[in-house]
């Protein structure tokens, strides 16, 4: 029943999504949104916010892009390149580029730029930022054969490679400017995309306008756009509310969507959708008792997930029961199915009485005391921590929260003080290799502060990352997930964050997805004015 | 020229034995008022900590998820908050923190401020230069600033926000020591202790510092409320006590304001609480300090 | 004259030494950094820790420590404040929007609370014990136990409830469009000026109540000419000495000090951004903000020192 429930909704987005595709565009109008964060710099190989994406990835392209008509964003569609093929032992992508397509500056886009781009992404010279380059480590090298194609040579073969190609990171430069200067994008701009810059003022605002000659035809139908950056919600609440911004990009909060509709009432369009954030509680195996899982299976079964989904989704951007994988993405565990891993058994009293049984079997004390260290963010990680403590007290744990301010949390988390903590994990795509990458054993994964060491979790992923047949990879996925927070219980899935975007009923053409780095393009966007 | 009382009234009344405790306390609450009002609210806090078990209907980290929100009824006095906790009962429990964060900040820091203040009076000279310009120092930081300095070195939880509430108090309250302390210093029977051999440490202790009590006491009850609105603001910025915990500053935060609207009474009752307890402490210690002190009896 | 003011002077210099020496080493006490600030945010799983410290060498922070106290110093000596570890850029150019926006609002919370504390100030005083005296001291001292952040909170609520409307919440500076501007900012002028007016309420009645003891006040009380008098310059003046004093220091005060306040009213000023640049790390920034609000202090306090000596000779030869 759930997951017809869950079903309808995301057919009911997808809906909404395609009847507004069934009327005409329109052209004309200038997209105002806010923004809540200002990019350090221009640079997309080397930033990892939104505060990017939002105001600048119109300006450019990338090679493929992710289907904006998709509500799980996950098909790669062609965007610079207009087909590509793949070898038969899925070693070698050829990628064949449109022609005629210009940069800002009026010269044309070639496979020199792809290529200069791409090197720049994963093999950056001394002293230049690439952040995602880890996530090209199969590549072995980037060829332009002729100016308008481009060839990919793995080392291995790689189920995610496609969808990785379609990163909305990887914006394609110009080979000329990177050849002058490696540092030029980081301060400037000069992309082939829909909009042009206007102006960027630094604490205020960028506007973008109407790129004339862009390679598709017709499109953008904005003639421009404004990213406001504002800093506090409330301030980009009243912007919605007072209809001076249309929408914003990120997401708003239950409370701030019910009052922008008790407000404006059928002048707001809501579109809504898990997210591609969780928050999990990370399990510090090298403190006693935590090194006996029978302490952290309890700790997992104590939680009721399904009630805390009702009630918390009242008031924290939080929902959906989720597993490894974002809810309604191709991968993700049915719920029947996640209905048997310890934590999501439909029970929660069976599932409480065996948590107590567990602690008492391992030695743990009624009353037993630990601490629990959360990062100071207020929105989802403190309504989340006061829920888990709830629960664990509900199966006679006694913890005390620890809040560390943001800055220095992860050095202190780094250095194996913490018992229990809250960890995150943020995709800018759904995607398995990016999402499971995190819980590899310490020695794989340095940033997993679990601090543990399992060959048989590293051993399922590196499976499923090489099965290029989608069953097979989804039965190692799951078994990934069983493992993992069941068998094991190295981590604890607390709920899938929820997106939550109310928008101006005349914004059309835009699709909500679980990532709020995608489909930031705005060249589908259209103004119903 | 012996005074002969002229009736037997006057004679009795000359004998009368010295006032005591209570004729004290009902000539402070006939003369002020607002003090007596003051000294109430006090007390009723004070109970109110020490009672928290008793009178407080729930416990105060008891969820309800099926009443998230709700508004004020039969059950819930004054509604519930975000998690369905009763907030009359977090109330009551967050008096406790209130008291506990406010009065451990003020004694630390009226206590070695007055330390400080007295000994750089006693000393003179360069000492006091030196003591005197380090305290300008710490003066030209915004009180919230330097908390939040404490703060971020020591981090959040109870006992580093008392730290962190005493260390801006101890420069203020050396300074009004100090010039009190300048006074009792010219006394004569401080030379004569310095005659006697005493040592310095036995001097400050047993004899400066008993005269400067007034002035202490003051500061200590004007601390006190200072303390418990800037515990109140340190945990509304999210820097201060913790959750679960129930405390004042705490429960103005994060839902309390997103939800302002459609449940007003989250935001309401805590900063009702914060303003009457911090009222009460003010009108105290201003009329504790018309009381002790003659000298400023004119105000 | 001239020899107290070169005292007092002199007595500045190490203060702002030793302000700039604390918030030095204060700052490197904390952990964490910048660089961790930034990198741990949303994406933060394929950082590496060399990468990071390609980050640290570009900002300076692997030289040792005596050295970047030194460079920070002689840039301050040159007025160069230097960039922004977050941003990138200037300094200058990230404080002086919030400058003005906080200056702006201190000037009008101090008027506010002026124009509160005089008038009640010397009502109080001259209708001492009555009821309107006990009126006046619990409507201060209501306003000193008020949290301003709570009476922000209770001020929107009532403005959105009661009359549909939101304060505007994207600062224009007075130059720009002064009634948006005024709009925006008085609500917060009134709650952060009517808790200020309560201690110099309660000074302007102390000295007041001094004045009024003077014979030849009373005198003339007991003649019914004594309302004349006492707006005369000569007893106002004595009275005031003490009350601007107080009026002084706070508004020195009010420049960083309204961390909270900017918060519940969404103010892009000095307070939040002391928030934030702490919360980030931002070395640069936080020194940089410090050293602002703490040479605005002395500064006051200079003025407020000199003032006292001009007024009263007796202090000069202290």
């Amino acid at each position: 029943m759930k997951q017809l429930a869950r079903l309808l909704a995301l057919a009911a987005g997808a809906m909404l999504a395609l009847s507004t595709q069934a009327q005409s565009p329109k052209s004309g109008g200038e997209l105002i949104f806010p923004v809540p964060s200002e990019p350090p710099s221009y640079d997309g190989h080397r930033e990892e916010t939104f505060g990017l994406i939002h105001p600048v990835a119109p300006f450019y392209n990338t090679l493929l892009r992710v289907d904006p008509n998709d509500p799980a964003g996950t098909k790669p569609v062609p965007s610079l390149a207009e087909s590509w093929t793949a070898s038969p032992d899925g070693l070698t992508f050829t990628f064949k580029l449109r022609q005629g397509v210009k940069f800002h500056d009026g010269s044309e886009m070639t496979s020199r730029d792809v290529k200069a781009s791409y090197d720049k992404i994963i093999f950056p010279p001394a002293g230049v930022g690439s952040t995602r380059k880890g996530q090209y480590a199969l590549v072995a090298a980037v060829e332009a054969p002729d100016a308008y194609t481009v060839r990919f040579r793995l080392k291995g073969p790689s189920a995610s490679f496609l969808l990785s190609i379609a990163s909305p990171w990887n914006f394609i430069y110009k080979a000329d400017l990177l050849a002058k200067d490696m540092h030029w994008y980081e301060k400037n701009i000069m992309g082939t995309g829909p909009f042009t810059l206007v102006e960027h003022v630094k604490g205020s605002h960028v506007v973008g306008k109407k790129n004339p000659n862009y390679w598709d035809k017709g499109k953008p139908y904005l003639d421009g756009y404004r990213a406001i950056f504002m800093r506090d919600s409330g301030a980009q609440v009243a912007a919605v509310r007072g209809e001076r911004a249309h929408i914003q990009f990120r997401g708003f909060s239950p409370a701030e969507r019910d009052s922008i509709v008790s407000t404006l009432g059928n002048k707001i369009t809501v579109q809504e959708s898990p997210w591609d954030c969780v928050l999990m509680v990370g399990i510090n195996h090298t403190k006693k008792p935590f090194d006996d899982k029978r302490v952290r299976r309890a700790l997992t079964l104590a939680v009721d997930r399904h009630e805390g989904s009702k009630a918390l989704s009242k008031i924290a951007i939080v929902k959906a029961v989720a597993g490894v994988q974002v809810p309604g993405t191709s991968f993700a565990t049915p719920p029947e199915e996640l209905a048997k891993v310890a934590g999501y058994w439909p029970d929660i009293e069976k599932s409480r009485a065996e948590a107590r049984r567990l602690l008492k079997e391992a030695g743990v004390p009624e009353g037993f005391t630990f601490t629990f260290s959360n990062r100071g963010i207020p929105m989802p990680y403190e309504p989340l921590g006061v829920w888990l403590i709830d629960q664990w007290r509900k199966v006679g744990l006694n913890v005390n929260q620890q809040v560390i301010e943001a800055a220095s949390y992860f050095g202190t988390i780094r250095k194996g003080d913490a018992q229990v903590h809250m960890d995150f994990q943020c995709g800018y795509i759904v995607e398995p290799d990016l999402d499971l990458y995190k819980f590899l054993s310490t020695e794989r994964n340095p940033a997993n502060y679990g601090f543990y060491q399992d060959p048989v979790l590293d051993d399922l992923y590196d499976r499923q990352s090489r099965a290029t047949n989608v069953e097979e990879r989804k039965k190692l996925i799951q078994q990934f997930e069983k493992r993992l927070l069941d068998d094991e219980a190295h981590y604890l899935m607390t709920l899938q964050w929820h997106r939550i975007i109310p928008h101006s009923a005349k914004v059309k053409g835009w699709t909500i997805t679980p990532s709020h780095y995608l489909n930031n393009t705005l060249d589908n966007v259209w103004l119903d004015q | 020229m012996a005074v002969t009382p002229r009736t037997v009234e006057e004679l009795t009344r000359a004998e009368a034995p010295r006032p005591g405790w209570a004729s004290a306390v009902r000539d402070f609450v006939r003369q002020r008022p607002l003090g007596a009002i003051g000294a109430l609210i006090v007390v009723v806090m004070v109970v109110t900590a020490s009672t928290a078990g008793f009178l407080a209907p729930y416990d105060p980290l008891e969820t309800d998820y099926a009443a998230m929100l709700g508004a004020p009824d039969a059950r819930h006095w004054l509604g519930t908050d975000a998690f369905g906790r009763d907030v009359l009962s977090r109330l009551i429990y967050g008096s406790r923190t209130a008291l506990m964060v406010g009065l451990g900040a003020s004694l630390i820091g009226t206590v070695f401020g007055a330390v400080i203040g007295v000994s750089s009076a006693y000393f003179g000279g360069r000492v006091d230069l030196v003591v005197q310009r380090v305290m300008d120092v710490f003066f030209a930081f915004p009180v919230i600033i330097l908390a939040l300095a404490v703060v971020a070195i020591l981090g959040t939880g109870a006992q580093n926000v008392i730290l962190a509430i005493a260390v801006p108090m101890v420069p203020r309250c050396a300074r009004v020591v100090r010039s009190s302390a300048l006074a009792v210093r010219e006394m004569p029977y401080v030379d004569a202790a310095r005659a006697a051999g005493f040592g310095h440490r036995r001097i400050i202790l047993r004899h400066m510092l008993p005269n400067v009590m007034a002035p202490i006491l003051i500061m200590m009850t004007a601390f006190l409320g200072e303390a418990i609105l800037l515990e109140a603001s340190l945990s509304f910025l999210g820097l201060g006590v913790q959750e679960p915990i129930a405390a004042w500053g705490l429960m103005l935060r994060g839902a309390a304001v997103q939800f302002a609207e459609s449940a007003p009474w989250m935001a309401i009752f805590p900063g009702l609480a914060i303003s009457l307890g911090v009222f009460g402490f003010n009108l105290f210690g201003d009329s504790l300090r018309d009381a002790l002190d003659p000298r400023l009896r004119t105000q | 004259m001239a020899r107290y003011i070169l005292k007092r002077l002199l007595a500045i210099i190490p203060t702002f030494l030793g302000v700039a020496v604390l918030i030095f080493l204060l700052l490197r006490v904390v952990p964490g950094d910048v660089v961790e600030a930034r990198y741990m945010g949303e994406g933060g799983q394929f950082q590496s820790q060399d990468q990071m410290q390609i980050e640290r060498k570009k900002l300076g922070l692997d030289q040792p420590l005596w050295k970047q106290f030194v460079d920070w110093m002689s840039g301050l000596a040159r007025l160069d404040f230097g960039l922004s570890m977050w941003t990138g850029a200037p300094i200058t150019e990230e404080i002086k929007l919030r400058f003005a926006l906080s200056l702006q609002l201190a000037l009008m919370a101090t008027a506010v609370a002026t124009l509160l504390a005089i008038p009640l100030g010397i009502l109080a005083a001259v209708k001492q014990d009555t009821w309107i005296d006990y009126a006046v001291r619990v409507f201060s001292i209501a306003g000193l136990a008020m949290p301003s952040f709570w009476l922000g909170i209770l001020l929107i609520l009532v403005l959105l409830v009661v009359f549909h409307w939101l304060p505007p919440m994207v600062f224009t500076p007075l130059w720009v469009d002064p009634w948006q501007n005024l709009q925006q900012l008085i609500w917060p002028a009134l709650a952060v000026g009517y808790r200020y007016s309560a201690v110099s309420t309660r000074m302007m009645r102390s000295a007041m109540l001094e004045v009024l003891r003077e014979d030849y006040i009373r005198t003339a009380r007991a003649k019914g000419l004594w309302l004349k008098l006492i707006l005369s310059r000569h007893a106002l003046k004595n009275a005031m000495l003490p009350v601007l004093t107080i009026i002084s220091l706070e508004f020195a005060f009010l420049l960083g000090g309204l961390v909270v306040t900017e918060q519940v009213f969404n103010l892009n000023g000095l307070g939040m951004l002391f928030v934030e640049s702490i919360a980030r790390r931002d070395y640069t920034l936080t020194q940089a903000l410090v050293m602002l609000v703490a040479t605005f202090f002395l500064v006051v306090n200079f003025a407020v020192d000199i003032a006292y000596a001009w007024l009263d000779p007796r202090i000069r030869y202290r």
